[in-house]
Formats: structure tokens, sequence, C-alpha cells
């Protein structure tokens, strides 16, 4: 035990000097005395947030050069050429930060990746005048292609497939749009939208049929109010 | 739990619990620590044991959180739950991810078992409930012949619903609600630590000796350390420079209440107010014995039953309000944000918690040498102070984020100059 006589108060520590007026302390302590609270050591930087960092910044400049280039040009050439690469190039972004370095649950990314790529080649689409071949084809088969694959993963990875029930049921009721899109004449190929159709009902009624308790609880959870 | 029940394990958070989320982050952390320490070195192995056997009897602390499409709720946590050896950090961040998602850390090092809790999960009387259960079966598993004798809960109780309930808006009243603006408090000025460090320093004192100096002076042993953290402040702070603009603010104590004392509940979730002392301090000869009457009288005010309601209603009222309850979650999250902001935060000094007097059954006491209270500082309430007792040991822990110990310096000197012993432990953070 050592004690300060400034303060008048007994310590029990192998530092020298008194944690409040900083004057050295008198008496000895026991050598096998173990300090209560541990020694900080500073944590080291991890590579992960850097790499982060380097991407998002290499994706913003280039997205300021192809716009500028483009506004530059535009007298001669009026056309926004440039969304095409910047959507591109930002879905490559959120394609490394969400899709590789993010640790969130799985399905929640297969179901916002998708989603975006469908956006992009919607985009690519109308900018070069594809003449549709985006919800045409594209659309519906990926789509089922991420349906597929959620219910695999989930099937696959039963220990907490509440996680991801949600976000399959949310492309499971997105599937139905390309049929919508048939029935209102804007999409002229029905049997993509047929196939996404058919497997996002099966898969539906599976879950009504074999989850329905957790189909609940989970809807019950996320929406009360 | 059987297995089939844990698919519609989940909670709301309670009234109090639903800002923190919002508004916590690495220096703000709303992080509090209790921790004890046995007689002998802790084998970890059988302290995951106990916390393992402990987590399947408290579904509550067993979750993490998760957003929902209005409000955050907490939800069944699959992962395991692994305790640490402590680091140096005093209430740091609780990042979920690096925690498999949980709200809370059990630590352990030497002789020690630490808790530090998320305050969104529960408070004070809360983790000490938590903190007795884990001891008594760790010390169980150890073959110590120890029994709960009805002050400590075991794994072998059945969950109530009672434990789980949000008390805050069982005692609403909307027609007790009315909402009293307040001005910014004081704050303590000090260089900053760097790094988020959090310094602590405790010291320990009789209990005995320290309930008699409050009684000799007519107040309980809160307002005596009430009046005495104001004086501190005063003096070391604002005394003679009445001029500085910065002064000018009221000096106000945060000290939390327990309302299980006050409304008949067994919650283990949130279930506190506060009392506020609430005084400008610009004159040059404000004395002691005028604080003591100051203090006394501010919390006989704040802790009337209407009172106590007025405040929990007036918080309550916020989630009752149809037009924010309907707004989604993302959008909710910055309303929350703002307000507490520019209201929660700065109307207060410091906080002094007082969680008193812990019991442990007596089969227990020989294995149990003392216990320690702290919670988070940070960028605003640059120090804060936790009282925690047991036995005839009664340990005040203040945790800074600055470099300076001038209001600790005065305030142990005043008992030391009064003739009480007084043990310091350091956790020396200026060392680096």
């Amino acid at each position: 035990m050592k004690y300060c006589d400034k303060c008048n108060i007994k310590i029990n520590t192998h530092n020298s000097y008194c944690p409040l007026c900083q004057q050295t302390l008198s008496g000895e302590t026991s050598l096998d005395h173990i300090e209560k609270y541990p020694e900080y050591i500073s944590p080291t930087r991890k590579v992960y947030p850097i790499t982060k960092k380097i991407i998002l910044f290499v994706t913003i400049v280039s997205i300021i050069v192809l716009l500028v280039v483009n506004l530059a040009t535009y007298k001669e050439n009026p056309v926004m050429w440039s969304l095409i690469p910047i959507g591109s190039i930002a879905y490559f972004w959120v394609l490394v930060t969400l899709g590789v370095l993010s640790r969130h649950n799985i399905a929640f990314r297969f179901a916002t990746l998708t989603t975006l790529l469908i956006g992009l080649l919607i985009l690519i689409d109308f900018r070069s005048n594809g003449g549709g071949w985006s919800y045409n084809y594209v659309m519906p088969l990926l789509l089922t292609l991420c349906n597929f694959s959620v219910s695999v993963i989930i099937l696959v990875k039963r220990m907490d497939y509440r996680d991801y029930i949600v976000y399959l049921l949310m492309i499971v009721i997105f599937s139905i749009v390309p049929l919508i899109l048939y029935a209102l004449n804007i999409v002229d190929e029905p049997w993509p939208a047929l196939v996404s159709f058919g497997l996002a009902i099966f898969i539906l009624l599976f879950i009504i049929f074999f989850f329905p308790k957790s189909i609940k609880d989970e809807i019950k959870k996320r929406f009360h109010a | 739990m059987d297995k089939d029940s844990r698919y519609d394990t989940w909670f709301r958070l309670d009234n109090s619990g639903k800002i923190f989320p919002e508004v916590s982050n690495h220096r703000e952390t709303n992080v509090f620590r209790v921790a004890i320490t046995l007689t002998e070195k802790i084998d970890e192995e059988i302290l995951q044991l106990a916390v393992d056997g402990i987590l399947s009897r408290y579904p509550m602390f067993k979750v993490k959180l998760k957003k929902g499409l209005f409000w955050s709720y907490f939800d069944y946590n699959s992962k395991p739950f692994n305790v640490e050896e402590l680091k140096h950090y005093v209430c740091g961040e609780i990042h979920p991810r690096k925690n498999n998602g949980y709200l809370f850390r059990v630590m352990y090092r030497n002789t020690d078992i630490i808790i530090e809790m998320f305050h969104s999960l529960a408070d004070g009387a809360g983790v000490v409930m938590l903190l007795k259960a884990i001891v008594y079966e760790y010390l169980n598993l150890l073959g110590k012949d120890v029994k709960p004798d009805n002050l400590v809960p075991t794994k072998n109780q059945r969950p109530s619903m009672e434990e789980y309930e949000d008390a805050n808006s069982k005692f609403y009243d909307r027609k007790n609600r009315k909402h009293i603006p307040e001005k910014r408090a004081y704050r303590i000025k000090g260089t900053a630590l760097s790094e988020d460090l959090t310094g602590l320093i405790s010291g320990v004192m009789s209990t005995k000796a320290m309930i008699n100096l409050a009684r000799e002076n007519g107040l309980t042993m809160t307002e005596y350390l009430t009046a005495l953290m104001m004086y501190t402040i005063y003096v070391t702070q604002i005394q003679y420079r009445g001029s500085v603009s910065s002064n000018q603010s009221p000096v106000k104590i945060f000290v939390p209440v327990n309302l299980r004392k006050h409304f008949p509940s067994n919650t283990l979730r949130n279930f506190s107010n506060f009392v506020k002392t609430n005084m400008v301090m610009t004159e040059d000869d404000i004395t002691f014995e005028y604080l003591k009457d100051l203090v006394k009288k501010q919390f006989e005010e704040g802790m009337t039953k209407s009172e106590l309601i007025r405040k929990m209603s007036e918080n309550v009222a916020f989630e009752k309000n149809v037009l924010l309850k309907f707004t989604p979650y993302f959008l909710k999250k910055y309303a929350l944000k703002i307000g507490y902001n520019m209201l929660g935060m700065k109307l207060n000094t410091m906080s002094l918690t007082n969680i008193g007097k812990v019991d442990f059954p007596e089969s227990m006491q020989p294995f149990i040498k003392d216990v320690t209270a702290a919670v988070y500082s940070g960028k605003f309430n640059t120090l804060n102070c936790s009282i925690i007792s047991y036995k005839d040991k009664l340990k005040i822990t203040f945790t800074r984020s600055i470099v300076e110990t001038t209001i600790e310096r005065e305030f142990f000197r005043h008992f030391t100059d009064l003739g009480i012993d007084v043990e310091i432990e350091s956790n020396y953070v200026e060392e680096y």
C-alpha cells in the first residue's frame, strides 16, 4: 500500500505518483499486486477502411471527369452519353462495398444488387435504344436467378432463415412486376415474365405452407408501431 | 426456453431505450459498467459456462438490435456470446458487429468480473440483477456451497413477463405531461483526452462513516454528495470568475432515480427517471451550507409522485404522437437525433448515479470483496460520477474525458480533511 501525504490517501499501485495531485507516493506495494486496470495498447489500423476510401475516391474522381468531358462537348454532341459509364462505375462501387466488403446478410445483398443492376440495365437499354431487351429478357431472368439463389441459401443455411425470409418475400413480390408489364403491353415477350412469375408463386406458396408462423412473426416484428 | 418459442422472442425497445441507439457513437457511448471483485482468480471457462446458463434464463439479454419499418426492436440472437479479457477502455462503444450483435459485454481480469451494458437494454438496477445471477451461477459451478436466499435470481426460475415490461408507459398520464423548457447547463472545462480514452478514479470509504456524516447534516447520502459535488465544481471552476460568459449557465447535476422504489414494478429494463439540481453560481460567496439546503429542497420538489409521473409522461408522449409514430424509421432516426442534440445531452453538467447498496446472501459474502460502478463520459458531460456500496465499502467512481483531476482531488480531500480514510484506485490514463 502506498500513501500520498499531500492528499492523505492510500493507493495500491506500481505507479510512482498520486493520480489526484501527481506528487510522488511514499511506501511500497507488494510485488505480487496486479493492477486493477490493464495498460492501454494502441490499436493498429486496419487495411479495410483504407481500401474502401481509395475505391470511393477513384469512383468520385472518374464520375466528375466523365461529367466534365460530357458537358464540355455537349454542344457538338448533345447526348448525355456519360450516364452509362457513370452508372456502371457507381454500380461497381456498390458491388465492391456492399457485395464484397460488407457483412450485411446475404439475402439483403442479393436483393439490393439485383434491383440496382436491373435499374442500370434499363438505363443502358434506353440510352442506346436497344429495343427493350432489358425488361423483356434480363429483368425477369435476373429476378428468377436471384429468387432461386436466395432460396437455395435459405435451404442450405437453415440456422437463421428468419433474417433472410423478408428479403426473399420482397424479391418474390417484385418478380410479379414483369407479368404486370406484360399485361400492360409494355413487355412483348411473355415467356421470361411467366418463368419468373411461376417461380415466385411457387416460393410464396412454399413459405406460406411450411413456415407460416415465422413469416407472420417476422412481419409483425418489422411493422410494429 | 424450448426451441420453437424462440421464433417469436422479440422485444420492443422501452421508452427510454428508444433514444440511445440513434445518439450513441464512439464518443457518446451511453455504456455503463458494474464490476465485482471476488477473492479468487477468475476461471474463464467456468465464467463462460455461467454466462451461457444465465443467458438462456434471461432471453431479454440474448438479443440483437434490428431495424423495423417504424421502430427498431430487439430480436433473438442465435450467435454465441463470448466473455473476453478486460481491455483498457472504460465504457467504450459496444460495436454490434465486433460483439456478435450483443449489446453488452462480460469481461474478466484477475479476480474481477466486469459487465458493460448499452443503456438501451437495461439500467443500473437491471445490470446489478444480471451480475448477481452470473456470480451466483459462477460460484455454483465452482462447487461452492452457495444459496440464493431469494436475493439472487437463479437460472432455474421461470422468466416472468413482468421482467420485460415497459413500466414507463404503464404509468403514463396524458393529463400530466407538460413539457417544461430548460436552459443549457454549465459544462466542466478541461483538456480533452486523446483517442476516446476515459480516465477513471475511484475512492473507497467506509459506508458507515459516510452515512453518519450525511445524517449529522440532516441529509441522505445522495443529497450530501450532490451538494458537495456542486460546491467542488463551484470552487474549482467558477468562483471569482462570475463575469465570464460561459459561467452564466446554471450548474445542473443529473441524479437518476430508481423508479422501482417509487412505483410497483419489477422490470429488468429501463425504469428510472431523474432529479436535477439547478443553480447559477456567479456569486462570490456561495457556501457549502447554503448548497446543502438548496439540494435538499430541489430534491424534495423533484421527487414528488406527480413530478416523477410528469417527467415520465413527457418522454412517453413523444412515442404516442401519431405523426411521429408512423414516420418511417430512417426519417424518425434524424428527428430523434436532432431533438436529442438540441435538448438532451446539453441540459446536464454531470450525472451522479447512486446505484446504492448491493446485497448478497450470507453464503456468498465470503467470496466477494467489493463492487464498482462506472458510467461513460463524453464530449459535453466531461466528468461523471457513480456510487455503489457493498457491506462497509462505499465506492465513488469518477470517469472523465479530460486530463485534469482537480475536481476529484478537492472532492476526496473534503473527506480526508474530515478524518475519513480514503483509498484510491486509478487506471492511470494520463500515462498514455
